[in-house]
């Protein structure tokens, strides 16, 4: 690989800091320099950071304008959400093949709003610092097709369109006629259960989550369960001791626990013995309430509801849970 | 700090799940599921996510018990197993061997299920040696040896999935064998009908297309009515009766005499979903009959095993992947326990105590003369005690006073004895009555291998050394046997007991810890060392050569309600407590769940006796009473009340019936007469 002034070029692999600033170093030196990073965005670990050791200084603050200068210098040429396929030849001279994943963002035309990624989630505080994750890559298999983000970027930017082709018809899928979906299913569980009507997508849930046995198996395996696990019981609305619990409120309670900590992993929907779809629960809880997901609101009075959000919001306990003794038990 | 993860067997319900104990120091921090395990898949119940739990209980015995003056002293092994040997061999001198009695356990291992028949055989030279298998598939057993040629699981677990047709006859799947029903729903996912008939509204009644809700105790009469819709909708299997099977005509003409009006009236089903039944079931390419205690535990066990037997035979429904008569065992090692010969009429493998050459093979083996008659079994043994030909007992790991019937009596029984020996883990109803107590090892403290309810044998590793003083099952007896100068008992761990049971039992022949050691899951028959194990029975043909028909009659249950006893008692297990709770109590997250029993009676039956839910009732049979909290449910049927058995502060057990099946000698444990008043 030539570089434009007849000199060799370089590629540097991992848009770090390290990474970073190597390519600033070659790129000063005249080197024509290609970036290739993983993720959507190069900045790796240290945007994460807060302060860095030893001199305490804001990491941020170091990192920031090294990522725009390497963006904005003229020898470098940056291929990120991209992979390295193949690497061929000797020291010297070598061949490289990079994979460039689909974006769905035609970058020319992106002006950066950020009101795709607005649009994809209902509570964007939670994933401040990330939104870019979500603005330009759409991962398959957590996307339910909503066609959101695309219709943001039409609003906001009338005159140039910058959600490609491909999210628009994904959008527009779901929004066909049911008779004409036909041959054209959607593969994965989300995008099945967010194009339910209303009445099957209750049945769904019911005959899903009647299948709990109360294992609990969710919550031990979950990485991100902080707490004991007895306190989804409320002798008053989920009776001890009784199978399946109360569908939906178990499991929504489950969910909610964990909530936005989740990472995905999956490990409740393997580990469970019964195969409930919990991580499709997961999936869908980041971006929609559980009125839109389990049709649960009409039948919730308002005593029940009082108590979900006392139960969500109450805290991991310290002290030793009540003996088993002085609990009620099955009526 | 030393950590590690120690791969065994779940010592529950008859699954076989395998998991990793996690250990720390010497001690177990927890259970992790095991993904790589055929049953599991890294999947467990509550029970199994929480086995460990009662290991490290401050209840464990840690010492040998000796009563002295009505109290229990601590005493060294060599006092203990002195006085046991002592006492065991005088009353063997002055009454003969036949008055000493041995119950072996379900929930210990095959090696010391083994070596315990090895026990009373050889030392003690009595053919009174059973199990816990008397109380729950017993009927099995004999059932289908006389129908089939062999007394187990046909198929195996994970072939559940691929049945198109699933037919649940008195068995609660979801509650009992959680990771069995999990495959039942992903047949059904997969477009399976699945066929429930309970008499209770289990949970798996919620997943069924035919749910019939029959009367305790008319499950022979059940089942010949779906058989005559069969053969006169002409779905029966010619080809397979003619040319694998014997007695139909017989059957046929019986089977006539159950028109679908007759059954309707004697079950209580409807005809529509009878006639639904039938037809999913008799269209079925493959059919998978699951049954439990719903059908073993009656007067009429055999005859409802051999019905089940019937219409898997008449369907063509039997050597052939994902089909089958299944009964699901109840206990991690019934299974193994049964292959071991812990029963009173044959040695391991089945090889009956009254066939010459058998018992020539077994004298050869251990060089002692082995005694020609049937045992006495687990529900005559009360008897034999109270008319004083059984003076002494010893009880390795069961809890019969809570988990036979009719208690009060078993209660007086084991009171007259002159001596009892128990050996357990923890200090249990039934160790209350004995003289001395041996404290045990549990699976997480021993070798050893368990064979779940599909014939697979599997292997229970040593996780943490043993408790206190406790040591493994099969050192205790064998250091007894050899103190009563019993020969060949020098074992050096479980796996010399594994290479003797190998060399005398057939279908254990091929079986190794060398070859389990290496992942090979093997479920007998597996006859040589070459052998891959056998993933389903009666391939191509019968184990007995042919099937057999039997044509049964229906007959009602012994006891039936009447005016002073209008219910019917039904008893049963439920998801939180495992049997008599001797290890589920101790567990605190099992034991927040369901903390104690209750009586399940019908919406309209509690409204007319006024009790209101929750409300304590009184529970009253011919012989016993006791109180409980009601459950009032529409999903059980009028006239009919359900008592788990879990509980020792509400024994159902003191209400149940001993009366027996006549040949499999199981007492009928689902129906019996019973009412029910407030106090």
């Amino acid at each position: 690989m030539n570089g434009e002034n007849g000199r060799k070029s370089v590629l540097v692999i991992g848009g770090g800091i390290a990474g970073i600033q190597a390519s600033l170093d070659l790129a000063n030196m005249g080197f024509k320099v290609y970036l290739v990073e993983k993720t959507p965005s190069i900045g790796g670990r240290m945007s994460q950071l807060d302060k860095t050791f030893p001199t305490n200084d804001c990491a941020m603050c170091i990192l920031a304008p090294k990522m725009i200068e390497a963006s904005q210098h003229p020898n470098i040429e940056l291929l990120t959400y991209s992979e390295i396929e193949k690497v061929s030849g000797e020291v010297g001279n070598f061949k490289v093949k990079v994979k460039k994943k689909a974006t769905y963002v035609d970058w020319d035309k992106c002006t950066g709003c950020g009101e795709c990624s607005q649009m994809e989630l209902t509570d964007t505080k939670e994933f401040e610092g990330e939104i870019w994750v979500d603005r330009i890559r759409i991962d398959e298999a957590s996307c339910i097709q909503c066609g959101d983000c695309a219709q943001a970027c039409v609003e906001e930017n009338k005159e140039k369109q910058a959600m490609t082709n491909v999210a628009f018809e994904r959008r527009s899928f779901t929004e066909l006629p049911p008779d004409e979906r036909e041959g054209r299913e959607p593969e994965i569980l989300p995008q099945r259960v967010a194009l339910m009507d209303e009445g099957s997508r209750t049945d769904f849930w019911r005959q899903e989550l009647s299948r709990c046995i109360k294992c609990f198996g969710c919550c031990d395996v979950c990485p991100v369960w902080i707490y004991d696990k007895t306190e989804l019981e409320d002798p008053e609305w989920i009776t001890p001791g009784e199978i399946p619990p109360a569908v939906p409120l178990f499991h929504i309670i489950r969910a909610y626990r964990v909530g936005d900590n989740c990472i995905n992993c999956g490990m409740c929907e393997e580990t469970c013995p019964m195969s409930i779809p919990l991580r499709t629960i997961h999936q869908l809880m980041r971006r929609q309430p559980p009125e839109s997901i389990f049709e649960i609101i009409p039948g919730l009075d308002a005593e029940m509801k009082k108590k979900l959000v006392q139960a969500v919001r109450k805290q991991p306990k310290a002290e030793k849970k009540q003996p088993a003794a002085k609990r009620k038990g099955r009526k | 700090m030393n950590s590690d993860f120690v791969l065994t067997v779940c010592p529950f319900c008859g699954c076989g799940c395998q998991f990793y104990l996690q250990t720390m120091d010497n001690e177990i921090a927890g259970v992790v599921p095991c993904k790589t395990d055929e049953i599991s898949e890294g999947k467990l119940c509550i029970k199994g996510r929480n086995a460990a739990d009662f290991v490290n209980h401050p209840d464990r015995l840690k010492s040998p018990l000796v009563k002295r003056d009505g109290k229990f002293e601590p005493a060294s092994w060599d006092e203990a197993l002195d006085i046991v040997s002592k006492q065991l061999s005088q009353i063997k001198q002055i009454h003969g061997p036949d008055s000493v009695g041995v119950l072996s356990s379900a929930k210990c291992t095959n090696e010391e299920n083994f070596l315990l028949m090895k026990f009373a055989r050889a030392v003690i030279g009595t053919n009174n040696v059973d199990h816990c298998a008397r109380l729950c598939h017993a009927s099995t057993v004999l059932g289908l040896v006389k129908s089939f040629g062999s007394g187990a699981m046909t198929n195996s677990v994970p072939e559940v999935e691929g049945a198109d047709c699933i037919f649940a006859i008195g068995t609660n799947t979801i509650e009992q064998h959680p990771l069995i029903s999990s495959r039942v729903l992903r047949a059904k996912e997969k477009g399976a009908k699945l066929i429930v008939a309970d008499p209770r509204r289990t949970p798996l009644v919620e997943f069924a297309d035919v749910y019939l809700q029959h009367k305790p105790g008319t499950d022979v009469c059940l089942l010949n009515g779906i058989m005559n819709l069969i053969l006169s909708r002409n779905l029966a299997d010619k080809d397979f009766i003619a040319q694998q099977t014997e007695g139909f005509t017989e059957l046929e003409k019986k089977v006539k005499e159950y028109p679908p009006e007759r059954v309707c009236e004697i079950t209580g089903v409807e005809q529509a979903a009878l006639e639904k039944a039938a037809r999913i079931y008799g269209e079925a390419e493959r059919a998978s009959i699951l049954y439990a205690m719903g059908i073993t535990q009656h007067t009429t066990g055999t005859d409802n095993v051999e019905s089940c037997a019937n219409l898997a035979m008449l369907t063509g429904n039997v050597g052939r992947e994902s089909t089958g008569v299944n009964p699901l065992r109840g206990q991690n090692n019934v299974q193994g326990a049964c292959d071991m010969g812990a029963l009173p009429n044959v040695y391991s493998g089945y090889q009956s105590v009254t066939d010459r050459t058998a018992r020539a093979k077994f004298e050869k083996a251990w060089g002692v003369k082995l005694p020609e008659n049937v045992g006495l079994t687990v529900t005559e043994m009360p008897d034999a005690a109270l008319n004083g030909s059984l003076k002494a007992m010893y009880i390795m790991g069961e809890n019969p006073m809570l988990s036979d019937p009719d208690i009060n009596h078993l209660k007086k029984a084991l009171s007259s004895l002159d001596f009892m020996v128990v050996q357990d883990i923890f200090l249990s109803e039934t160790a209350q009555f004995a003289h001395v107590i041996l404290p045990a090892c549990s699976f997480a403290e021993k070798e050893g291998t368990f064979t779940a309810t599909d014939r697979r044998v599997q292997r229970v590793r040593k996780a943490i050394e043993p408790i206190g003083d406790s040591k493994p099952d099969w050192l205790i007896i064998s250091e007894l046997a050899k103190k009563m100068g019993g020969k060949g008992f020098d074992y050096k761990s479980a796996q010399d007991i594994m290479k003797e049971i190998a060399q005398l039992t057939p279908s254990y022949a091929g079986i190794s810890y060398e070859r389990l050691d290496d992942g090979e899951v093997l479920a007998w028959p597996c006859p040589s060392k070459g052998h891959r194990g056998t993933k389903f029975l009666h391939k191509d043909a019968f184990v007995r050569g042919k099937g057999k028909f039997f044509a049964i009659e229906y007959k009602e249950p012994a006891e039936l309600p009447d005016k002073e006893y209008p219910f019917i008692l039904t008893t049963g297990r439920l998801m939180f407590q495992f049997h008599t709770g001797t290890m589920t109590r101790r567990i605190p997250i099992l034991e927040r769940e369901l903390p104690t029993g209750f009586v399940e009676l019908n919406t309209e039956d509690a409204k007319k006796l006024s009790i209101a839910q929750g409300e304590k009732v009184k529970v009253k049979s011919r012989r016993g009473e006791i109180e409980m909290k009601a459950f009032v449910t529409d999903g059980i049927l009028p006239g009919v009340v359900f008592i788990p058995f879990h509980f020792a502060e509400c024994p159902a057990n003191e209400l149940t019936s001993s009366n027996l099946d006549p040949e499999a000698k199981i007492p009928e444990f689902k129906v019996c007469a019973v009412k029910v008043y407030k106090g």
